[in-house]
C-alpha cells in the first residue's frame, strides 16, 4: 500500500478532452470515491492510473515512483472492471489464483491455495470455488472479480463502477461488504461511481468530477454541506437540491451578490397557512412508504422536499415556505455563503 | 322501410323486401362460411402448408436418390447396360469394397490429404487471424487480399495451378529452383509419385486457409478487450495471455473450422481431378475420384453406390462424434 498521486494529468480521445489537468492525491489506506455523470472522465482516470491508457501530459506517481511510462504489469495495481471480466473457461478458484501465478511473484502452490481460500471467504464465494465462472450469477461473478483484485496486495485497488450492473438489493449488500473489506485490510482504494449513495456511504473522501476536471474533493460531509458550486450541490441529496431564484421567497437574509438559493429538505420549513399568508400550494404528495416526497409550487417554481410518512399535507393545501440557512450561490454558480 | 307514397302495390313491396333480405342474408352467409373455413385451419396445418414445398423438394432431390442408391448398392446394376436384368447380390458389393486393397489405398490417400490440409490450414489460418487481429494499419486491406483465393472457383484454381506447377514454364518450379538450386525440370510437382500428394495439399491450403482464418478471426474478435486488460493488470505475460485466454476462448471456433474443412476435403473432387486426375498411378486418387472412376468410367453403378454409402456413413458418423466433442468444449 502506498500514496498515489496524479499531477496535472490530461488525456484526450480525438476531440474529446476526457481528463483535463487533473491533480489528485490519495493517501495510504484511504478510500476515495470519484463521483460524476457519464463522460466526466472517471473511468479514464482509473485507466490512466492502471496504465491501460497513457496520459498526453502530466505525471502519475505511485509510492514516490514516477510510473507514467510504465506498463500496467509493472505498476502493481489491481483493477475491477464494470463488466464481469472473469476468465470464462476457468473455475472460481483458478480465476482467483490467476494473478498469483504470475512468474513475477514466486509463490508456492500452498501459499497460493491458502491465499485463494482466505479471499474466497472474504468475498463469500468459498462454497463455489470449483464452479466454472460462467455458471455463476451476476453478483457472484462480481464478487469473484473483486476477490481476484483482493488476492494480491497491490499498492492501490482501482474499481470502475463494480456494482452498477447488479440489482438494488445485491448492490446494497456488496456496498457494505466492500467497505468492511477495505476497513479490514486497510487498503488504498479509488472507486468510481455515478451513484451518490455509494459515494456517501463508502468514501473517506469524495472527488466530484465534471468534464474531466476535479471540481471539489473533500469528506462526504464537506461535499454535502459545503459544495463549492451549483454542480456539486446538484450531485448530492435525495430528492435533489431545489435551486431557486434569490427573490422567490420573502424573509431571506441573502448576502449581496446572491443569484441562486439552494434549498434541501433540511433548509425548508413548510407549514399550512391561511390563504392570505400563503406562499405556495401543495401540488402532489408522493408516497414512498418510509417517507413522502412533497411537491410544492411557489410562484412559477416547483420544490421537492421530504416529509414524514404520516404527513397531514394534502394536494391543494396552501402553505408557507420558509428557509433555514440555505446555500447561497453567485451569478457564476459559486457558493458564497450558507 | 318501403316508400308507401311511391304508389307501388304493397304486396310487391313486401315480396321484394323478402327477396332483398334473402339475398342480403345469402351475401352475408358466403363470407361467413369462407372465413369460418379459413379460420378452421389449425396453425399446425398452416405450418405444414408452408413447409410442404421444401419437403417435397428435399424428398425429390435428396432423399429419393439416397434411397435409390442404397437399393442399387445391393445389386449388380450397370447404368450403361440398362437392358440387362438387375440381379440382387446382397452385401457382396460391400464386402468387396472393404476387402479390396485399391479402395483402402484410396482411403489412405484421402486420409493423408485431409490430415495435412487441415493441419496446415488450421495452423496458418489461425496465425494469420492472430496477426490480422492486431489491427495494424491497413489490416482491412490485407484481410481482403488474403481472402481472394477463397473467392475463386475451384475449376479456375485447378487450371492455373497446373500452369504454375508446369516444370518448363511454371512459376512455382522457377521459384523453388531459384531458392534451392534444383533444376526446374526436376521439380515435377504433378507427375512425381512423391510430390503429387503434396502438390494437391499446397493448392488446397492456398485456397482454403483464408476460410479458416476468417472463422478464427471471428473467434478472436469475440474475446472482449477487458479480459485482456484484466490479464495485463494481473501481470500475465503475452505468452500466458495467449495460452490461458486467446486459445481456449477461440478453440470452439477453430474446431468448427476444422469440421467444415474436414467434411469438405473428405469429398474433395473438382480441384484434384483437374490437377492430377488421381495420378500419377493412383497416388492422389482420393475417395471421390475412385468413386467417379468406378461409376462413370467402369460403369459399375451398383458397386460405386455401395462405395458412396460407405463414405457417407463414415463422414456422417465422424462428423457426429466431432460435433459432440465440440459441444462439450463449448459448454466448458
Amino acid at each position: 500500500m502506498a500514496d498515489v498521486s496524479l499531477r496535472g494529468v490530461s488525456k484526450a480521445f480525438g476531440d474529446t478532452q476526457a481528463v483535463d489537468e487533473l491533480t489528485l492525491s490519495i493517501k495510504d489506506g484511504e478510500f476515495v470515491v470519484l463521483l460524476g455523470p457519464t463522460g466526466a472522465g472517471k473511468t479514464t482516470t482509473l485507466r490512466l492510473i492502471a496504465g491501460l491508457e497513457r496520459p498526453d501530459s502530466g505525471s502519475i506517481v505511485i509510492d514516490g515512483r514516477d510510473v507514467t511510462k510504465l506498463e500496467p504489469a509493472s505498476r502493481d495495481v489491481a483493477f475491477v472492471f464494470q463488466q464481469y471480466s472473469l476468465y470464462p473457461h476457468l473455475t472460481v478458484a483458478e480465476n482467483l489464483a490467476f494473478p498469483l501465478r504470475s512468474p513475477a511473484r514466486k509463490l508456492t502452490e500452498d501459499e497460493i491455495n491458502s491465499r485463494v481460500a482466505d479471499v474466497a471467504k472474504l468475498v463469500r464465494i468459498d462454497h463455489k470455488l470449483e464452479n466454472k465462472s460462467t455458471k455463476l450469477s451476476g453478483g457472484e461473478m462480481q464478487r469473484v472479480a473483486i476477490g481476484r483484485a483482493l488476492v494480491r496486495k497491490p499498492v492501490i485497488y482501482l474499481m470502475d463502477e463494480p456494482l452498477s450492473s447488479l440489482d438494488a438489493k445485491l448492490r446494497g449488500d456488496l456496498r457494505l461488504e466492500l467497505k468492511r473489506i477495505q476497513a479490514e485490510l486497510f487498503s488504498t482504494m479509488l472507486y468510481v461511481t455515478h451513484d451518490q449513495i455509494e459515494a456517501m456511504t463508502m468514501a473517506d473522501r469524495i472527488g466530484i468530477l465534471a468534464e474531466g476536471r476535479l471540481v471539489q474533493i473533500g469528506t462526504p460531509k464537506e461535499i454535502y454541506t459545503e459544495p463549492a458550486n451549483l454542480h456539486v450541490a446538484a450531485r448530492l441529496g435525495q430528492p435533489a437540491i431545489n435551486l431557486l431564484p434569490a427573490d422567490l421567497l420573502p424573509e431571506t437574509a441573502a448576502p449581496a451578490g446572491t443569484r441562486t438559493i439552494g434549498a434541501r429538505t433540511e433548509h425548508l420549513t413548510i407549514r399550512k397557512a391561511a390563504n392570505s399568508h400563503a406562499d405556495g400550494t401543495v401540488d402532489w404528495v408522493e408516497h414512498l412508504g418510509d417517507q413522502n416526497h412533497l411537491h410544492v409550487t411557489v410562484g412559477n417554481r416547483k420544490l421537492v422536499t421530504l416529509t414524514d410518512p404520516d404527513t397531514l399535507f394534502e394536494r391543494g393545501d396552501r402553505v408557507t415556505v420558509r428557509l433555514r440557512s440555505p446555500l447561497y450561490f453567485d451569478g457564476a454558480g459559486k457558493r458564497i455563503a450558507g | 322501410m318501403q316508400d308507401v307514397s311511391s304508389g307501388k302495390p304493397v304486396v310487391t313491396d313486401t315480396t321484394s323486401s323478402i327477396l332483398d333480405r334473402a339475398a342480403e342474408a345469402a351475401a352475408r352467409a358466403t363470407p361467413v362460411t369462407l372465413a369460418k373455413r379459413v379460420r378452421g385451419i389449425s396453425d399446425r396445418t398452416v405450418a405444414w402448408l408452408f413447409i410442404a414445398p421444401t419437403i417435397v423438394l428435399l424428398l425429390a432431390i435428396n432423399i429419393f436418390p439416397l434411397i435409390w442408391a442404397i437399393q442399387l448398392s445391393f445389386t449388380n446394376y450397370r447404368a450403361n447396360r440398362p437392358n440387362e436384368p438387375i440381379k440382387n447380390i446382397g452385401l457382396s458389393n460391400y464386402s468387396r469394397i472393404l476387402t479390396d486393397t485399391d479402395t483402402w489405398i484410396a482411403m489412405q490417400a484421402t486420409a493423408h490429404f485431409v490430415f495435412w490440409t487441415i493441419l496446415l490450414q488450421t495452423v496458418i489460418g489461425f496465425a494469420l487471424a492472430y496477426l490480422i487481429d492486431r489491427k495494424f494499419r491497413g489490416h482491412a486491406f490485407w484481410t481482403t487480399i488474403i481472402l481472394v483465393p477463397m473467392m475463386l472457383s475451384p475449376a479456375v484454381v485447378g487450371n492455373f495451378w497446373r500452369f504454375l506447377y508446369e516444370p518448363q514454364i511454371g512459376l512455382f518450379a522457377y521459384i523453388v529452383s531459384f531458392f534451392t538450386g534444383i533444376p526446374p525440370t526436376e521439380i515435377l510437382m504433378l507427375s512425381s509419385v512423391t510430390l503429387a500428394p503434396w502438390a494437391i495439399i499446397i493448392v488446397d491450403t492456398w485456397m482454403w486457409t483464408p476460410y479458416v482464418m476468417l472463422i478464427c478471426l471471428a473467434g478472436l474478435r469475440s474475446i472482449p478487450d477487458y479480459i485482456y486488460e484484466a490479464a495485463e493488470v494481473d501481470r500475465a505475460s503475452n505468452w500466458r495471455q495467449f495460452w490461458s485466454i486467446t486459445l481456449p476462448m477461440a478453440l470452439p471456433f477453430i474446431m468448427l473450422a476444422v469440421l467444415f474443412r474436414g467434411i469438405e476435403n473428405f469429398k474433395m473432387f473438382d480441384m484434384v481431378n483437374l490437377l492430377t486426375g488421381g495420378g500419377p498411378g493412383s497416388t492422389t486418387e482420393v475417395a471421390s475420384i475412385t468413386l467417379k472412376r468406378e461409376a462413370f468410367e467402369k460403369w459399375r453403378t451398383g458397386f460405386s453406390s455401395a462405395f458412396a454409402i460407405i463414405l457417407f456413413v463414415a463422414v456422417f458418423g465422424l462428423a457426429n462424434i466431432y460435433v459432440k466433442v465440440l459441444n462439450r468444449v463449448k459448454s466448458r
